[in-house]
């Protein structure tokens, strides 16, 4: 039977204004509390779903290192399908480095035999794309990032991915299975929740592990401080009522004889 | 020829080859690497990967003025994320630079994060700009799609950085020392072992249109459009203009919204049209990597924080579904006549 973890974070829903925190560190808690799963995640679960469709007997785990809140998001997993959801309770709102959290999940997956772990390519809120390889390279599984296919023979202890390069190209590899997949959003449609899986996931406990159960990880690096851009273009707002900024608008595409 | 070892401040910058060429991105990185040694090319070498790159790591020392470490394996060409960690690991325990340069690049992100985490190095990713503050170096990077910028500063001895492509300006020399005209060339050979991943081979891209590469103006939809259906109004727009096309961001894709051909950015196209209309783009860095050539950029989009307004001409707060049908009825309308 394959057993597949599939390492989801939750994120600030992307829509929410992102105010610095006083601290300078990370970002400000979200007062109304909209959070949700990272989009490229999505992809991650649901492929370890259609892999599970496609080979019954699979058993897919959904993990997330977060703060209480991540809980909401690991039940999340729960409603699209996930076998099991496990959370690694942090005990603040801190931000962690990406070899933080890496070490953290390493730590729980270790001794767990997972044949499969797939990732999103990258985190919505801190765009590192750092966690999954990283993963893979402590637990000393073979990895790809960016993957847009994979496919799983049976009785064959590789999988087969195309990852995704500049341009629309690709490249293909066979990796000997364990292996750790960081996939690509567009590699599938999420599906939505199943009626059954939601009623299921109300009443199911999840796994929860106090992140200090585990020496923390030395860290490798710190965020200095969180800065807003400075605009690399003066940009003019247009004024008014939509009538007048579109009015103004016509008028500069006309004066550079656009139109 | 034998060289000094171990200089702990020393840069090394990985190159990445495309069919037996160095890509231009990674001229950029070493244009990164100089500013972070402050404009001194004495500490900065290149290694390049590969299977018989003899030659041209001996053209590129005399026509770059660098150093070049040769890193030879039949098993480095294609590329290969494992056999490429194994060899790079080795060089580098051995060499003990301070820094580690890597194109941001589908291959760097694909090796550098795991290459840090297994020789106890730090990993800053899509790095856009350097600082020093007050003594401590630090990396800026994007996150939240550009709308907060956050800066970094390694803990460790060594630390593995990926650059940005398309913000480092890349030269066609840099300076060396009166004594040091030409780079010198180590070859190092890695034995072959056996590998947990097997390369299968490229698969090309079907033919794109041309249409974004030749067009004068691009009006681009991001997921801020909203509805599919939304599209019909891009496409008006788009049809104002002589010689336009539609792009698109990479979540108009994924949603099959739009072909994977009218992508643009660091996965999809990279254009430079006079006039780019981003309607419903967030302004996500691996978006504006692919128009930030364009001459003049015009941006819709409801949300006055989305970081595309940073690098907008124009900037139009406003919803775009009532904005657009606006723009197409006043500009069909003759600009004599009295309104």
């Amino acid at each position: 039977m394959m057993k597949i973890l599939v390492c989801i974070k939750q994120v600030l829903d992307s829509d929410r204004p992102v105010r610095i925190h006083s601290s300078g560190k990370w970002i400000e808690t979200d007062p109304h509390g909209l959070y949700r799963m990272n989009r490229f995640d999505e992809f991650a679960l649901e492929e370890a779903l259609r892999i599970r469709e496609a080979f019954p007997g699979t058993w897919v785990d959904a993990l997330s290192v977060g703060p209480e809140r991540a809980a909401q998001t690991v039940r999340r997993a729960l409603e699209l399908g996930a076998d099991e959801g496990i959370h690694i309770l942090l005990d603040d709102e801190r931000y962690r480095m990406p070899w933080e959290t890496a070490s953290r999940i390493a730590a729980y997956a270790g001794n767990k035999g997972y044949d499969l772990i797939l990732a999103g390519v990258m985190a919505e809120d801190d765009m590192q794309g750092q966690v999954g390889p990283m993963v893979a390279e402590i637990m000393g599984y073979s990895s790809a990032t960016a993957v847009m296919s994979e496919k799983l023979i049976p009785d064959d202890n590789r999988i087969y991915v195309e990852r995704e390069l500049e341009g629309g190209h690709r490249e293909a590899f066979a990796l000997t299975l364990p292996a750790l997949l960081s996939v690509q959003s567009g590699i599938n449609r999420p599906r939505y929740p199943a009626l059954s899986h939601v009623l299921r996931a109300r009443s199911q406990k999840l796994i929860t592990i106090a992140a200090k159960t585990w020496n923390p990880p030395a860290p490798r690096d710190h965020v200095v401080c969180l800065v807003e851009p400075a605009p690399v273009k003066s940009s003019v707002f247009l004024s008014g009522s939509p009538l007048e900024k579109a009015e103004k608008l016509v008028k500069i595409l006309r004066e550079n004889a656009w139109l | 020829m034998a060289m000094m070892r171990c200089r702990d401040n020393e840069i090394m910058v990985v190159a990445e080859l495309l069919e037996g060429r160095i890509l231009p991105v990674t001229h950029e990185v070493i244009a990164f690497a100089l500013a972070l040694r402050g404009g001194d090319s004495q500490f900065i070498r290149m290694i390049v990967p590969g299977r018989d790159i003899q030659e041209m790591a001996n053209e590129l020392a005399d026509a770059i003025g660098i150093d070049v470490i040769a890193l030879e394996g039949d098993h480095l060409d294609p590329y290969n994320a494992e056999a490429w960690k194994m060899a790079l690991s080795a060089l580098l325990a051995e060499w003990n630079p301070r820094y580690v340069c890597i194109p941001h690049t589908s291959l760097g992100c694909d090796f550098a994060p795991g290459l840090a985490a297994g020789i106890e190095a730090s990993c800053i990713t899509a790095i856009e700009g350097v600082c020093n503050r007050e003594g401590l170096i630090t990396f800026t990077r994007s996150i939240f799609n550009g709308k907060v910028m956050m800066q970094v500063a390694s803990d460790a001895d060594m630390t593995v950085l990926t650059v940005l492509p398309g913000v480092f300006k890349a030269e066609e020399k840099f300076p060396t020392f009166p004594d040091h005209k030409k780079g010198r060339v180590e070859v190092v050979r890695v034995p072959e072992v056996l590998q947990k991943t097997r390369v299968l081979g490229m698969i090309r891209a079907e033919e794109r249109d041309l249409d974004l590469s030749i067009a004068d103006v691009i009006v681009s939809a991001g997921r801020g459009i909203g509805h599919e259906e939304n599209l019909a109004l891009i496409r008006q727009l788009a049809g104002l203009f002589s010689k336009s096309a539609v792009g698109c961001s990479r979540t108009v894709c994924d949603l099959g919204w739009l072909g994977y051909k009218h992508q643009i950015g660091l996965t999809g196209k990279t254009v430079s049209p006079k006039l780019y209309i981003a309607c419903g783009i967030s302004g996500a860095i691996q978006h504006v990597a692919g128009m930030s050539g364009s001459k003049y950029v015009v941006a819709v989009n409801k949300d006055p924080g989305a970081a595309i307004f940073q690098m907008a001409d124009v900037g139009i707060v406003e919803d775009l579904t009532i904005f657009i049908p606006l723009v197409i009825d006043l500009s069909q309308t003759d600009p004599h006549s009295p309104a």
